[in-house]
C-alpha cells in the first residue's frame, strides 16, 4: 500500500484544464474544471434549503424528546421502563446493538475499502465516517442508560481503586467498554484527519473572516505542501490500518455479551461473525438512506454515480447472503443440539410464539427484501435502493429484539415465563436516538464538506493520469 | 491577502493541543489522587462532642480500661457508648457541677440521652462486627490508632475498603495476646521480625484466618 | 436461643420517647440506605444501665397469637426494643417451633402505619380515661338499666381466661347484660361446644372430607408436621401414609394428597354417605369410592376420615360413625371441650343480636375487636342497625367500617403490645407477653372488661397478675410461664364419648338441590383470612396457594366450566343470589371441581386501611347466613369487564424441562434411581475452589417435595427475614415481584386426577454459578463456605446475572421500593440485613447474615462452626420440615442423610451448574387399585 509518493502525487494542472467527457458508468462524471467541483462540494456550506430546515426542525425535536425520556429514567429508574424478570434486557440494548452495528459500515467503507485500493469510496467515505460517529454516540449512551445505577458506570473501568477491587475480566462488558470507547475513539481521529484538507479548502473558500478563522483553526494551518501531503498520506493509511480490524472486534465483543450466557438463544459459537456481518449490513443500509437524498438534494449524481449505487447495492446483496447463512446455521445448530430449550427457542418461540409477527418481518426485511438486487435495475433505481435500505434497518433492529427477548421470556423454568410489553419511555428513548443522529447528520451537512473534496479531486487526476482506466473498481 | 492567524497564535495551537493530552490523563489521575487524601476519607477530623470528654484524661492519665465505657465490645457488634448513668458513677463525686459537664446533668434530670457525635462511620451496607475482632487478638489500636493521645478523638485511618483488606488478606501481623488487647501502644513496643513468631503462634492459637468473602462485611 | 432468665415486665418497661430514641438509633445502625456517602450521625446511648440489652444483639421472647380465638406459640425476635421477626414456639402443641403466613405477617400488622392512633366519641378527640369513666358500671345503669338489661357487648372469639373472668364480673355488675361472640369463620357454637381432634402420626390413611386440614383451622402446623412426619421415606421401602382428598377448590391439603377428588361441595354429603354404604359392602358412588372404603377398611385402626370443621351436621355425623366403624374414635380422633369461654359466663351467637338490634332492644352495644359491619351476612344489615344503636362503641386495630358506624371508637392493642392470656386448641394455656410498649395510646380487651366491670382503669398486667394469684399459680411458675410461652399441662382431658350427642353447632347449607346448575363455595382466604389481615402487604401479595394469585379475590372455577360459561382469566362475572350481586373476576384453576365457583372472603374492604381499600370484591355481600359454607342458587351472568390478574406465575404446566421429579411410590420402590439423580455434565470450565481455601462448613439445603404442601409460610419468613419490600399488583401483573424464595406450582393431568407439583424455588447457590462470571463488576461471587453472595452495594444493575440465571430467582429494585415506607414500617426491618436500594439485583442468600453472626459467636467462643448452628428463615417457618440445611461436610446431618436419598436431584441438572440446592422428588403413594394411579411418573 505504501506506493511511491510520485504516483499518488500527481503534479497540479492548471485550473482550466478541461477534462474529457466521462463514460456513462464511471466512478465520477464530473465533467468541470476542479474550482467548479470545489464549488459544487462546497455548496452547502454557503447556505442551505427548507427541506433542510425542516428536517432540522423535526430532528431538533426528536432530540428534545431523547432529553426528556433520559431525564426521566434517570430520576425515576429503570423501572420506567417495560423490562421485568425474565426479560431484563429489551429496547435499550436493542437499541445499543442496532446503533454500534450502523456504525460499522462507515468504518468497512473508509478504512477496509481504502486499503483494498477501492478508489470509488472517496465520493462517499466522509458521509460513512460522519455516520458512524454519531452512531457510536448513541450507541455508547444506551449501555450506561441502561445501568440500575448509572452514576456507577466508571466501575467497569479498570482503575487502582480505594475498594481494593477490580472489574470482572470474564465478563464481557468491561470488554465491551473498552472496544467502544477504542471504536470511538479511533473513528473520530480518522475522520477528522481525512478533514483537514477540506477544511483548508473551506478556509480558503469561505466568504468571510470570521469563517475564515473557524475552518482556519480546525484546519490546523493546512497549507497543502508536498510534504504535508505525503505525511497525511501515510497518516491516514496507518489509521485506517487501526481502524480495520476494529471493524471485525468490536462487534464480535458485543456479541459476546449474549453468547457468552447459556440461553437457549444466545449460547452460541456461531455469534461474532455473524453480528459482525448484520452490523455491515445494516450500516450499507444507514449509508444509503443518508447518501441518496444527498445525492439528490445536491445534485451529485455526477459524483456519486450509479456507479456507487451499484457497488453498494452489491455489497448488501453479499452481506443479505452471509446473515441469511448465519440463520441457517443457527436453525441446524439448534435442531442438532437435542437440546429441548433450543428446539423451543428457535423452532416454537420464535417462528410460533408471541412476537412471531416480528420475526417473519425480520426474516423477510433481511432475508427477500434484498434478493432483487439480483437484478440490475433495482441496483441503480434510487427509490428501490432508499426502500430497500429502510427495510433493512428496521429488518436489522428487530433480528436484535427478536434475538434478546424471544430468548429471554421463554428460558428454562415456565414458571418465571413472561412477556415483555414496551412503555412509551422505551419508544421515547428508541425515537429520540434517532432525532439525535438526524440532528448531528444535518450539522454536519451544513458545515463540514461531507464529500472528501481532495480524494475526489485526487481520484479525477488519477483516472486521467490512467487515461480513464479503472482504478481498483471491477467492471459492472 | 493579510495573513489569517498572527504568528503568535502557532505556539497557543500547539499549546492546545498539550493541553489537551493532559486534561484528558490529568483530570482521572486527579481525582484518584482526591479520594485518597484526608479531606475524602474524613482521616483525622476534629469533630466536637457535646461533652469535651479527654481521653488522654482517662484513657491516658488514669488508666481506664477501654471497656468500661465501651462496654459491649467483646459481646456485641457495636462497642457501644457509655450510659450517662456510667458517667456519673465516677463524676458524682468528681466535677458534676463543673460547667463541660453540663449535659451530663441534664441528660440525668431529663432523662433524655446525650447525643454523642459518630466519629467512626462506616457505611450502613458495611457490618463490622467488634466482638469477634478482638476475640482474634486484634487490639482496638490497630484500628483506632493512639486515642489515648487524643484530646478529641479523631478518626485514625482512612476506613476504606482498600484498607480493611489490608489487614483481611493478611491479619498474622496484626495480631496480638488477648489479654493485650485493650493495650494502647503494644505495636510500637513490639515491632519487628522478632515478635513475628509470636504473632503466628497467636494467630495459630486463636484460628485467625483471612476472610475476604464478601459477605463477611456486606450482607 | 430463647434469653436464659424469666423476663418480668420490668425489662420491657420502655418510654414511649425512649423506644423511638433507641428505634432511631438502631436505625442509623441498621443501614437503611445503600447511599456510600457519610451523614453526619449521632449516637444515642441509654440514660441509665440496661444490662438486659445490647444494641445490635437480638432477643427472643416467648408469646402467642390468637387466630379466631385460638392459641399459636410464638417466639419474637427484638432488637433495641422492636420485634423484628417471628417464629413458631417449638414447645408449643399447636405451632412445634413452625409458623403460617398469618403469624409471619401479624408483624407487619403491629407496625401497620393505618393503624388507629386516637380515641374519639363521635368525631371529637377523646381518651381511653374518659371513655372508661363512662363505662362504669355507675355511670351505666341510668342508660342500661338497674340490671344492665340494655347492655351488649360482641367479641371477637377469644379463650382467653382473664378475659372470661371478666366478663363474668360485668355480668355480676350487670346481671341481664348479653354477651355475643362472633366471626365470620367461627361457626356459631353452642355454650358447651366439644370440639374434633386428630393425632395424624397415627393414621396411615386419612380421607378428608372437604376439610383442609394441612393449611388451616387450629392445630394445622401440628397436623402438617404429624402428617409429614409419616412421608419422609428415608428409604424407597419405608412406609408412608396415604392421604385422599375430597373437596372443589384446589387447597394445599389437596395438593399433598396422593389421590384428590373434586367434587361439588352439594354433593360432599351424598359422598359421606356412599363412604359409609360402601364401608358396609354397598356399591353406591364412583368406583373410587369403593376402592378408598376397602383401604380405609384394610387399615382398620389406623384409618380416620376427617370431616371439614364447616361440614354439616350431618357430614360430620356421618365421619363420625365412620370412624367408629374403622376403629379410628379415640385412637386417632377424639373430643375435647372447645378452649373458646362460654363455660363461667353465658355467650350468645351474632343471629341473637342481631334479633336484639331489629327489636332496637339494644341501647349500648360495645364491640371489642372483630369487624362485624363489613364481616357480616349481608342481610343482617348489621352496618345499619348497628347506626341506629343509641351508645355503640368499637375497641379495634383499624378505623375499619365497623368504627365507622359506632358512636365512640378506642384504638386496640396489638398483641405484641399488650399483656394476656389466651389458650391452643388443646387447651394449653399461654401467657401474651409484649415485645414493646403500645406505639399508640390504645388499650386492651381485658381493660375494656374491667372498666365495664367497674374495676376503674386497670393495667392488663396487673389484672393478668391477680387472676393469676386467683387462679392459685405458684409465682415461681409466672417467669416459667413467660420464658416457656405457656403453662405446662394446662391442656383440656379428653371428653367422655357422650360428649358426641352434642356435637359442635357445625353449619349446613341452604337447598343442597342436586340439580342445580352451580355451586358457590365460600372459603376463608388463605392470605387475608376474613379480611382482617387484608391491610397487610406482604400477605396481599404472597402468591395464594396454588391460584398464584396477589392483591385480588377471584371467582375460581374450572377450565370446562370456563369453557361452558365462554370467560377466560380476568373476565368478570356477576354472581347473583336473591337479589344480592357481586362481580368479580374469573381464574381458571385446573382440578377444581366443575359446575363450582369457589369465592374467598376477606376483600372489598371499605375502611380507612389504604393497602386493603378496593382491593377485590366483597364475599360476604352474598352470604346469606353465618356458617353457610355453599349457595346452590346462585345466577351466572358474564360480564364484558375484564380486569388483568396479578399472577405470579402464568403457565399452569412444566412446558419444556422438568424441574419437578415425581413417581408414585409403586415406581420409586421398583427402580429407585430412575427417579433421582442424573449425571450432571462432566466436564467445566469453571475453576474449581482449590480444597485448601474451601473453609470447613460448606453450606447446602435440602428440599422435600414429597412433604411440602406450599402454603407459603415460608415465603413470608423469608421477606420478613430479609427486609423484602412489597411492589404492588401492577409490579406484579408486570413480573417484577421481589420475593426471594417463591413456591412454583405446574398442574400435571393424570387421568381422572389433577396433580398440583409444587416447588419451592430460591438461589441454588450453584457451585458453577452461570450468574457469577458474567457480572463486569464483580457484585455477586462466591464465598469459600459454598455460598453465591450478592453485594448490593456494589451491583451497578446491569442484569445480566439474571439473564443468565436458569432458575430466575435474582429480583432488581425497578425503583426505590423502600423510599416511601412510614417510620413504622422502617422499624419492622432486620437491623442485620441491609435495605437495598433502586438499580441493585438482589436474591436469596441463604440468609447469610444468620451465618456470619453464627460464626462469629463461634468465633468469639473459640469452637467450630456447626452446620447445624444456622437455621434459614424459611427452614424455621416450614410446618412440615419440608426444608432442611446444614453443611456438606457432616454426613451425620439430617440435610445429608436426606440428599444421600435416591430421589435427591438438583433441578436442571444437565445445566451442570451443580446447585447446593437439592430436590427430593415428590412421591406419592397411590392407591394401586384406583385408576390412573398408574402413570409414567417423572421418571423416564
Amino acid at each position: 500500500m505504501m506506493a511511491a509518493p510520485a504516483r499518488l502525487e500527481p503534479p497540479r494542472p492548471p485550473e482550466d484544464t478541461a477534462f474529457p467527457p466521462p463514460p456513462e458508468w464511471d466512478v465520477l462524471q464530473f465533467d468541470g474544471s476542479d474550482r467548479a467541483l470545489t464549488d459544487t462540494l462546497l455548496a452547502p456550506l454557503r447556505g442551505v434549503g427548507r427541506t433542510w430546515w425542516t428536517l432540522f426542525v423535526l430532528s431538533a425535536l426528536g432530540t428534545l424528546l431523547f432529553a426528556f425520556t433520559i431525564t426521566y429514567t434517570i430520576a425515576k429508574g429503570i423501572g420506567t421502563w417495560g423490562n421485568n424478570i425474565p426479560v431484563a434486557w429489551a429496547f435499550a440494548i436493542t437499541n445499543f446493538v442496532w446503533w454500534i452495528g450502523i456504525g460499522h459500515a462507515g468504518t468497512f467503507i473508509s478504512a477496509f475499502l481504502l486499503l483494498l485500493n477501492q478508489h470509488w469510496r472517496a465520493s462517499i467515505n466522509r458521509v460513512a465516517e460522519a455516520m458512524t460517529i454519531f452512531a457510536l454516540m448513541n450507541a455508547g449512551l444506551f449501555p450506561i442508560l441502561h445501568l440500575g445505577r448509572p452514576w456507577f458506570f466508571y466501575w467497569l473501568i479498570p482503575y487502582p481503586a480505594t475498594m481494593g477491587v477490580w472489574p470482572n475480566f470474564k465478563s464481557a462488558l468491561p470488554w465491551d467498554i473498552a472496544a467502544v470507547t477504542t471504536y470511538l475513539t479511533v473513528s473520530i481521529l480518522f475522520w477528522y484527519a481525512g478533514l483537514v484538507p477540506d477544511l483548508a479548502t473551506a478556509r480558503d473558500h469561505a466568504a468571510s473572516t470570521f469563517r475564515r478563522r473557524v475552518y482556519g483553526i480546525f484546519a490546523l494551518g493546512w497549507r497543502g505542501s508536498n510534504t504535508a501531503w505525503r505525511q497525511h498520506r501515510i497518516a491516514m493509511v496507518l489509521l485506517a490500518g487501526l481502524a480495520t480490524p476494529l471493524v471485525v472486534s468490536v462487534h464480535s465483543v458485543v456479541s459476546l455479551d449474549f453468547s457468552i450466557a447459556q440461553l437457549p438463544g444466545w449460547h452460541s459459537t456461531i455469534f461474532p461473525p455473524y453480528f459482525v456481518v448484520g452490523a455491515i449490513y445494516s450500516g450499507f443500509a444507514m449509508v444509503l438512506l443518508l447518501i441518496l437524498p444527498l445525492r439528490w438534494a445536491y445534485g451529485l449524481e455526477h459524483i456519486i454515480t450509479k456507479r456507487h449505487l451499484d457497488a453498494m447495492a452489491k455489497l448488501t446483496l453479499v452481506m443479505a447472503l452471509l446473515l441469511t447463512y448465519a440463520y441457517v446455521v443457527e436453525l441446524f445448530v439448534s435442531w442438532y443440539s437435542q437440546d429441548p430449550s433450543e428446539r423451543f427457542t428457535y423452532f416454537v418461540e420464535r417462528p410460533r410464539g408471541a412476537y412471531a409477527v416480528f420475526y417473519w418481518i425480520m426474516i423477510t426485511c433481511n432475508v427477500i427484501v434484498p434478493q432483487i438486487f439480483w437484478w440490475k435495475r433495482f441496483r441503480t433505481s434510487v427509490g428501490v435502493l432508499f426502500a430497500a435500505g429502510a427495510a433493512i434497518l428496521i429488518g436489522m433492529w428487530l433480528e436484535r429484539f427478536i434475538i434478546i427477548v424471544t430468548s429471554l421470556d421463554r428460558s428454562f423454568l415456565a414458571s418465571s415465563w413472561h412477556l415483555y410489553r414496551p412503555t412509551w419511555v422505551d419508544f421515547g428513548l428508541l425515537f429520540g436516538s434517532l432525532g439525535q443522529f438526524g440532528l448531528l447528520f444535518l450539522l454536519f451537512v451544513r458545515f463540514v464538506p461531507f464529500v472528501a473534496i481532495s480524494e475526489v479531486k485526487r481520484l479525477r487526476h488519477d483516472l486521467k493520469a490512467n487515461d480513464g482506466r479503472e482504478l481498483g473498481l471491477p467492471h459492472a | 491577502m493579510p495573513a489569517l492567524f498572527p504568528r503568535w497564535t502557532n505556539g497557543v495551537a500547539r499549546g492546545s493541543l498539550l493541553a489537551l493530552v493532559l486534561l484528558a490523563a490529568g483530570v482521572p489521575a486527579g481525582l484518584m489522587l482526591w479520594v485518597r487524601t484526608s479531606y475524602a476519607t474524613g482521616e483525622h477530623a476534629q469533630i466536637t462532642q457535646p461533652v469535651p470528654f479527654d481521653h488522654r484524661i482517662h484513657s491516658h492519665a488514669l488508666r481506664v480500661d477501654c471497656r468500661y465505657c465501651h462496654a459491649t465490645a467483646e459481646l456485641a457488634a457495636s462497642a457501644g457508648l457509655p450510659p450517662t448513668a456510667a458517667c456519673v458513677g465516677c463524676h458524682n463525686s468528681v466535677l458534676l457541677a463543673s460547667a463541660p459537664l453540663a449535659p451530663i446533668r441534664a441528660s440525668l434530670t431529663s432523662n433524655k440521652p446525650i447525643a454523642w457525635r459518630r466519629v467512626n462511620a462506616l457505611p450502613d451496607f458495611v457490618f463490622f462486627n467488634h466482638s469477634i475482632h478482638l476475640a482474634k487478638g486484634i487490639g482496638c489500636e490497630s484500628c483506632h490508632g493512639r486515642v489515648d493521645q487524643m484530646g478529641q478523638v479523631a478518626q485514625a485511618s482512612s476506613m476504606s475498603m482498600g484498607w480493611c483488606l489490608d489487614c483481611h488478606r493478611n491479619p498474622v501481623s496484626h495480631v496480638r495476646p488477648r489479654s493485650e488487647i485493650t493495650a494502647i501502644g503494644w505495636d510500637a513496643a513490639h515491632r519487628g521480625p522478632a515478635n513475628d513468631s509470636l504473632r503466628v503462634r497467636l494467630a495459630h492459637d486463636y484460628h485467625v484466618q483471612s476472610l475476604t468473602n464478601c459477605s463477611t462485611c456486606h450482607r | 436461643m430463647m434469653s436464659d432468665r424469666p423476663r418480668s415486665h420490668r425489662d420491657l418497661a420502655l418510654s414511649r420517647r425512649e423506644f423511638i430514641h433507641l428505634a432511631g438509633a438502631s436505625l442509623a445502625l441498621a443501614g437503611l440506605d445503600g447511599c456510600t456517602r457519610m451523614p453526619a450521625e449521632h449516637i444515642l446511648p441509654y440514660v441509665d444501665n440496661r444490662p438486659e440489652l445490647t444494641p445490635g444483639v437480638g432477643e427472643y421472647y416467648a408469646t402467642a397469637m390468637s387466630l379466631d380465638g385460638v392459641a399459636t406459640g410464638l417466639i419474637v425476635e427484638s432488637h433495641s426494643g422492636r420485634p423484628t421477626k417471628i417464629e413458631g414456639n417449638p414447645e408449643h402443641p399447636a405451632s412445634l417451633g413452625a409458623s403460617g403466613p398469618l403469624e409471619q405477617a401479624s408483624l407487619l400488622q403491629l407496625y401497620d402505619p393505618d393503624r388507629a392512633r386516637f380515641a374519639r366519641s363521635q368525631s371529637t378527640p377523646t381518651s381511653w380515661e374518659v371513655l372508661a369513666a363512662q363505662l362504669a358500671p355507675a355511670a351505666l345503669r341510668p342508660r342500661v338499666g338497674a340490671r344492665g338489661a340494655g347492655l351488649h357487648v360482641l367479641i371477637e372469639p377469644t379463650s382467653s381466661l382473664l378475659d372470661e373472668e371478666l366478663l363474668a364480673r360485668v355480668i355480676e355488675s350487670h346481671p341481664d347484660a348479653h354477651i355475643y361472640m362472633y366471626a365470620p369463620l367461627v361457626g356459631d357454637r353452642g355454650a358447651h361446644g366439644i370440639v374434633t381432634h386428630y393425632d395424624i402420626s397415627a393414621a396411615d390413611v386419612i380421607v378428608a372430607l372437604d376439610a383442609d386440614f394441612l393449611s388451616s383451622g387450629p392445630f394445622h402446623l401440628r397436623y402438617a408436621r404429624q402428617f409429614a412426619d409419616k412421608r419422609r421415606l428415608a428409604q424407597p421401602t419405608d412406609a408412608m401414609n396415604r392421604l385422599y382428598t375430597i373437596e372443589s377448590g384446589f387447597t394445599p391439603t389437596g395438593a399433598a394428597a396422593d389421590h384428590r377428588f373434586a367434587v361439588r361441595p352439594s354433593d360432599v354429603a351424598g359422598i359421606a354417605r356412599s363412604l359409609q354404604s360402601a364401608l358396609n359392602g354397598g356399591t353406591a358412588g364412583p368406583p373410587w369410592l369403593a376402592a378408598m372404603a376397602r383401604d380405609l377398611r384394610a387399615h382398620a385402626g389406623r384409618s380416620v376420615v376427617i370431616a371439614g370443621e364447616h361440614q354439616s351436621n350431618s357430614v360430620r355425623a356421618l365421619a363420625d360413625s365412620i370412624n367408629d366403624a374403622i376403629g379410628a374414635t379415640s385412637r386417632i380422633t377424639w373430643r375435647a371441650p372447645t378452649p373458646l369461654i362460654g363455660e363461667h359466663v353465658p355467650v350468645h351467637s351474632l343471629t341473637e343480636l342481631v334479633a336484639a338490634l331489629r327489636t332496637r332492644a339494644v341501647d349500648t352495644l360495645i364491640i371489642v375487636g372483630g369487624n362485624p359491619s363489613y364481616a357480616t351476612p349481608a342481610p343482617f344489615d348489621f352496618s345499619v342497625l348497628l347506626r341506629s344503636v343509641p351508645n355503640s362503641g368499637y375497641v379495634g386495630l383499624y378505623e375499619n367500617e365497623t368504627a365507622r358506624d359506632v358512636r365512640w371508637f378506642v384504638p386496640m392493642s396489638h398483641y405484641l403490645e399488650s399483656w394476656g392470656d389466651t389458650r391452643a386448641y388443646d387447651g394449653t394455656v399461654s401467657i401474651v407477653q409484649p415485645l414493646v410498649n403500645p406505639l399508640y395510646r390504645s388499650t386492651t380487651s381485658a381493660e375494656v372488661y374491667a372498666a365495664l366491670a367497674g374495676m376503674g382503669l386497670v393495667g392488663s398486667y396487673d389484672l393478668l397478675r391477680s387472676s393469676w394469684k386467683r387462679r392459685g399459680n405458684a409465682e415461681a411458675a409466672w417467669g416459667d410461664a413467660l420464658q416457656r410461652g405457656f403453662v405446662a399441662g394446662t391442656q383440656f382431658a379428653r371428653a367422655e364419648s357422650e360428649g358426641r350427642g352434642s356435637t359442635v353447632e357445625g353449619p349446613g347449607s341452604r337447598v343442597a338441590a342436586t340439580s342445580n346448575p352451580i355451586d358457590v363455595l365460600f372459603v376463608a382466604d388463605p392470605k387475608v383470612h376474613d379480611g382482617s389481615f387484608a391491610n397487610n402487604g406482604w400477605l396481599q401479595e404472597l402468591p395464594a396457594p396454588l391460584t398464584q394469585l396477589t392483591w385480588n379475590n377471584a371467582a375460581l372455577l374450572s377450565p370446562t366450566t370456563a369453557r361452558r360459561l365462554g370467560v377466560g382469566n380476568g373476565v368478570h362475572i356477576a354472581l347473583t343470589s336473591n337479589a344480592r350481586h357481586i362481580e368479580l373476576p374469573a381464574l381458571i384453576v385446573p382440578g377444581h371441581a366443575d359446575d363450582t365457583v369457589t369465592v374467598h372472603f376477606g376483600y372489598g374492604r371499605a375502611g380507612a386501611e389504604s393497602l386493603a381499600r378496593g382491593v377485590g370484591a366483597n364475599a360476604y355481600d352474598l352470604w346469606p347466613s353465618t356458617g353457610v359454607r355453599f349457595l346452590s342458587d346462585v345466577a351466572i351472568t358474564v360480564s364484558s369487564k375484564t380486569s388483568a390478574l396479578a399472577l405470579a406465575q402464568t403457565q399452569e404446566t412444566m412446558e419444556v424441562r422438568e424441574p419437578v421429579r415425581h413417581a408414585t411410590l409403586d415406581e420409586y420402590r421398583a427402580a429407585p434411581s430412575r427417579v433421582g439423580r442424573r449425571p450432571g455434565r462432566a466436564l467445566s470450565l469453571y475453576p474449581e475452589i482449590p480444597a485448601s481455601e474451601r473453609s470447613a462448613t460448606q453450606w447446602a439445603m435440602t428440599i422435600d417435595l414429597a412433604t411440602c404442601i406450599g402454603c407459603g409460610g415460608c415465603v413470608v419468613a423469608c421477606q420478613a427475614e430479609n427486609n423484602i419490600p412489597i411492589v404492588g399488583a401492577s409490579e406484579v401483573r408486570n413480573a417484577r415481584e421481589m420475593q426471594w424464595l417463591r413456591i412454583d406450582r405446574y398442574f400435571a393431568q393424570r387421568e381422572t386426577e389433577v396433580e398440583a407439583l409444587l416447588q419451592p424455588m430460591l438461589c441454588q447457590h450453584c457451585e458453577k454459578a452461570p450468574c457469577e462470571y458474567v457480572c463486569p463488576v464483580q457484585a455477586t461471587t462466591h464465598s469459600n463456605d459454598g455460598l453465591n453472595e450478592m453485594v448490593y452495594n456494589r451491583c451497578v444493575g446491569t442484569r445480566f446475572c439474571s439473564n443468565n440465571c436458569p432458575y430466575k430467582v435474582r429480583r432488581f429494585n425497578w425503583f426505590d421500593y423502600n423510599k416511601h415506607l412510614s417510620d413504622t414500617e422502617m422499624m419492622a426491618k432486620n437491623p442485620n440485613v441491609t435495605v437495598r436500594e433502586r438499580g441493585v439485583m438482589e436474591k436469596c442468600t441463604f440468609c447469610v447474615q444468620r451465618i456470619r453472626e453464627a460464626g462469629i459467636a463461634a468465633g468469639r467462643e473459640d469452637r467450630p462452626l456447626r452446620g447445624t448452628d444456622v437455621r434459614t428463615a424459611c427452614q424455621q417457618a416450614c410446618p412440615t420440615n419440608a426444608i432442611v440445611f446444614g453443611s456438606l461436610n457432616e454426613p451425620d446431618s439430617e440435610m445429608v442423610r436426606r440428599r444421600e436419598q435416591p430421589r435427591s436431584y438438583a433441578a436442571l441438572d444437565d445445566l451442570g451448574t451443580e446447585p447446593r440446592v437439592r430436590y427430593l422428588a415428590r412421591i406419592r403413594n397411590t392407591n394401586s387399585e384406583i385408576a390412573g394411579a398408574k402413570h409414567d411418573g417423572g421418571a423416564r
